[in-house]
């Protein structure tokens, strides 16, 4: 089956409940109710998303979210970030272990959370642009965007980790 | 009215306190009726981080987010056509359709909540299709206990509610745990530490002997007494490295012992560990550890039971020496002993987490070679070797760079203190020559020469506690890593020793839901009943989680949520070797031992006659193509079976099983990856194993699915259809389809086979 690679230029995305977006090509042709999903949700932020319908068949490949029409941009881009939880630490508050489990308060861009690591060995990459991902034992998913920004302490608290 | 929602908190079921304050709203909105179950999310509908709460009635749901309009919506479950967990990536909704089709957002959560909500979910669709209220609150409570079941003492979660926390039990600390390996061989390590300690008195005789020299022989022109002296240091030497050998001998021996012991029981402990432990470690980091770590921590063990007490005896000894010598004198030459200890402190501080990052590090670097190394094919037949080397040398310098960093601290350090030492024999030599300058009765110039080899012998113990933190820091990682292994949770074995007598092969399914982690569900719901001595054939498009299904029947997961009963027993409470040994399990990718085809086949039953094994290769239709190979049996095989077919690896796998002679055969895709002549050979030898035993068959070729009486069609993780090829064929649902499908394409095949040949 080829793959469907929309152009950028005519198409036209707007906001379907949250997080499906409604499809409208230069065709006259409409989708509704299309899930985005990052094919690189690491690597590639703003590169090839894909269109799922609700049965979870690809309808479409957007390419470059950067060329999009900027509502059309704007529009998807909202619905990824409803989409994609990955927050930001920008500090780490507390750090503390009890049996082998490591408790991380932090502060992100959602607000200040706790989550446990229960492997920091397995639970922590580096990335080789310096990004450190964290999975936490819920499998959910933080982001450092770069060390050496944070705080004097939180680096000292995370340098072992890493 | 308040009481509503306090009451009930001690029985309602809820993964957290209610927040209080949601209290006020919940309870006007619940308007008097009474909720089953709560469950409190970590995301407010923005996204943002914060509380909700959703309140689950016998009718009706409740959903509190200061999002919501007013606070909260109570929505009637008559008016909801379904209520599900929306799935997203690091957080979920949980949803409902209602009859006219449109999505309310309730809550929102991290993953930590979507088990819950997973089972909410599931009451209310069974709520709604007339099932009993409090058969359903009970399948619903076994999530909520499962949440809840941690270990009093150490705060794990447990695998059951009532399991003994294995990690509890196995606890252990590195120092019992060095305890527990030095113990069997203390009466080694003492003698060679008695000899150190014989040793090291005798290496404290000679600077004696040089103030004797120079005080008194040498300025008495004694001769005869020059020679006595010359020959006493002889015999000192003599027996002073004579028993310095026998020492290295004992403690080498001593230490092969130890790492022995300890790559022994990693290696037993890896044999019993989980699954999932495997899932998420990598090999390579797993050999790394029972290779190089057990010698890092062997080293560090010696290091502290032999040298350390040495040192501290010579230490001892000299000091004592010193200041009987000369107690002033000695007092100087302590100075630096304090700077010392801080120093040692500091660095340490330093070295701990730069031999942690080491070590990530150097285990990337094996896990890079257990992957590459045995994918060599893979990697030449994309030539992709430069790419391979690349990737490799990329590694290693990084390994360099973090070692550089720490190489920096750990050859400043024990220099710095060198340097400190040192200079406290300056000090040693300026109060000294001093003194003899001066002609103070209190030093000879023998005692201040003799002074000075002590003070230089005193650097040596200074010098080896200070680098003790050092080889501490770094074993320290390692250990770290070899505790990863000795304190995993092992496989659980709750029913051990609870060996049914009888295996009639009655299979049950009851609610099964699994997931391998909490961002994508495999097993929805799973419920099936399997009479003894049926054959079973499960099919589905590919990742729809039919070895799944098998794996959690071959218990290699636990941690699924639901029942699997065998002859009406849950498979947790029989034992487990028990258990695996009553079933045949021929895998998708049949793997074979470095070993020979006739020790690969008796794998499954050590000590089987060779008549045994003959006769299991024949039923596996595996023997004719054995015994025309030269060595026929005796054919050595390469890593991972190489030197075989596919369909020959095949045969030997299901020769293999049958071996043990199984209650339960499992075949996944036996047939998926031969020929049409193979699989016949293969199908053959098929349905030559499965007569009388219960079996289940997993195949994409449905043509192979003849023989079933009963069929499984597994669709998302849902057993979506369930019936004889008959029944389904009438249903004309999945299984129909996936038929027509394939029996065109056959049709397809055969024409163009036909075609050629023509
Ligand atoms: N060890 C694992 N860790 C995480 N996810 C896994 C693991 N094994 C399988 N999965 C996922 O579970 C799902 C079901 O896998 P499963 O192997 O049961 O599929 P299947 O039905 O046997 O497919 P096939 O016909 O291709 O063998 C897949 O989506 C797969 O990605
Ligand atoms: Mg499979």
């Amino acid at each position: 089956m080829p793959r469907n690679f929309v152009d950028e230029n005519t198409v036209k995305l707007t906001v379907n409940d949250k997080i499906y977006i409604d499809v409208e090509l230069y065709t006259g042709e409409k989708f509704t109710m299309l899930e985005p999903h990052r094919l690189f949700p690491v690597s590639g932020l703003m590169k090839y998303i894909s269109l799922l319908d609700e049965e979870g068949n690809e309808q479409m490949i957007i390419r470059d979210i950067e060329r999009l029409m900027p509502e059309s941009k704007e529009a998807l881009l909202n619905c990824l970030n409803e989409r994609y939880m990955i927050p930001k630490i920008t500090r780490l508050i507390k750090r503390t272990e009890k049996f082998e489990i490591w408790m991380w308060t932090v502060d992100t861009d959602r607000g200040e959370f706790t989550f446990e690591i229960i492997n920091s060995y397995q639970s922590i990459k580096i990335l080789y642009d310096g990004r450190i991902l964290i999975k936490d034992g819920n499998d959910n998913r933080y982001e450092i965007p770069d060390l050496y920004a944070l705080d004097k302490r939180s680096i000292k608290l995370i340098l072992p980790d890493v | 009215m308040n009481e509503v929602i306090n009451t009930d908190v001690k029985t309602l079921l809820t993964n957290k306190p209610i927040p209080s304050v949601f209290e006020q709203r919940a309870n006007e909105l619940l308007c008097g009726s009474s909720p089953l179950m709560a469950v409190v999310g970590d995301l407010k509908l923005d996204g943002k981080y914060g509380e909700s709460l959703l309140l689950v009635c016998a009718d009706r749901l409740i959903a509190i987010d200061h999002l919501h309009e007013n606070g909260g919506i109570m929505m009637l479950f008559e008016d909801i056509e379904k209520a599900e967990v929306k799935r997203m990536y690091g957080n979920a909704l949980f949803r409902a359709k209602t009859n006219d089709g449109k999505n309310v957002d309730l809550i929102r959560f991290t993953y930590s909540a979507t088990d819950l909500c997973d089972a909410v979910g599931d009451f209310i669709r069974h709520i709604k299709d007339g099932d009993d209220i409090d058969e359903q609150t009970e399948v619903v409570k076994i999530t909520y206990d499962n949440l809840r079941c941690f270990c009093p003492k150490c705060g794990r979660k447990l695998a059951s509610p009532n399991a003994d926390c294995l990690n509890c039990k196995g606890k252990s600390k590195i120092a019992s745990i060095l305890y527990g390996y030095i113990k069997p061989h203390i009466r080694m390590l003492i003698i060679s530490i008695i000899l150190s300690v014989i040793t090291t008195a005798m290496a404290l005789v000679p600077p004696y002997i040089t103030k004797m020299m120079v005080d008194d022989i040498i300025p008495q022109k004694n001769m005869q007494f020059l020679i006595y002296t010359i020959v006493a240091l002889l015999g000192v030497y003599l027996l002073q490295y004579s028993l310095g050998a026998l020492r290295a001998y004992l403690l080498r021996l001593a230490g092969d012992k130890i790492i022995a012991d300890l790559k022994k029981d990693i290696y037993a402990k890896a044999q019993f560990l989980p699954m999932k432990f495997y899932d998420k470690t990598s090999t390579g980091s797993i050999i790394n550890r029972i290779n190089s770590d057990t010698t890092q921590l062997q080293n560090f063990m010696l290091r502290i039971t032999q040298e350390a007490v040495v040192q501290l005896f010579m230490m001892i000894g000299i000091i004592i020496i010193m200041v009987i010598m000369n107690w002033k004198l000695a007092l100087f030459s302590l100075i630096p002993v304090p700077i010392v200890a801080i120093l040692s402190r500091f660095f340490g501080r330093k070295l701990g987490p730069m031999y942690r990052r080491l070590w990530r590090r150097m285990s990337s670097i094996s896990t890079i070679l257990s992957d590459t190394i045995p994918s060599i094919k893979v990697i030449k037949s994309f030539t992709n070797e430069n790419n391979a080397i690349n990737k490799f040398n990329r590694y290693v310098d990084d390994w360099m760079r973090e070692d550089k960093t720490t190489a920096k601290i750990s050859s400043i350090f024990p220099n710095a203190i060198t340097f400190f030492v040192t200079c406290g024999s300056l000090v040693i030599w300026f109060v000294g020559g001093s003194y003899v300058i001066n002609d103070n009765t209190d030093l000879t110039l023998g005692v201040l020469v003799s002074f000075i080899s002590y003070a230089s012998m005193f650097y040596t113990p200074v010098n080896f506690f200070a680098s003790l933190s050092d080889s501490y820091q770094n074993a320290l990682a390692s250990t770290e890593k070899i505790l990863d292994i000795i304190n995993a949770e092992p496989e659980h074995n709750f029913g051990e020793g609870n060996s049914p007598k009888f295996f009639e092969g009655k299979i049950e399914f009851r609610n099964v839901n699994f997931s391998f982690d909490r961002s994508k569900k495999i097993l929805n719901d799973v419920s099936f009943v399997i009479q003894p001595g049926e054959t079973v054939g499960i099919v589905g498009t590919t990742g729809s989680g039919k070895s799944t299904i098998i794996n959690l029947l071959m218990r290699f997961y636990d941690d699924y949520e639901g029942e699997i009963f065998v002859d009406d027993i849950n498979i947790k409470d029989i034992d487990m070797d028990f258990f695996r040994s009553k079933i045949g399990f021929v895998q998708q990718e049949p793997l074979m031992f470095r070993d020979t085809i006739f020790n690969n086949i008796a794998y499954s039953l050590p000590g089987a006659h060779v008549d045994q094994v003959i006769n299991a290769a024949d039923i596996a239709n595996a023997h004719t193509f054995i015994s025309r190979l030269p060595d026929a049996y005796d054919t050595t095989l390469g890593e991972r079976g190489v030197g075989l077919s596919g369909g020959e690896k095949q045969r030997l796998s299901i020769a293999r099983a049958v071996l043990k002679n199984p209650n339960l055969m499992i075949f996944d895709e036996a047939t998926s990856a031969v020929d049409s002549e193979t699989e016949k050979l293969i199908q053959d030898a098929i349905d030559r194993v499965i007569r009388g035993r219960t079996t289940f068959m997993i195949a994409h070729r449905l043509s192979t699915l003849r023989k079933a009486n009963r069929i499984l069609v597994v669709d998302k993780g849902r057993i979506i259809e369930n019936g004889s090829h008959d029944e389904l064929m009438a249903l004309k649902g999945k299984y129909y389809k996936l038929i027509q499908i394939q029996s065109m394409s056959e049709k397809v095949a055969a024409d163009k086979q036909a075609e050629n040949f023509e």
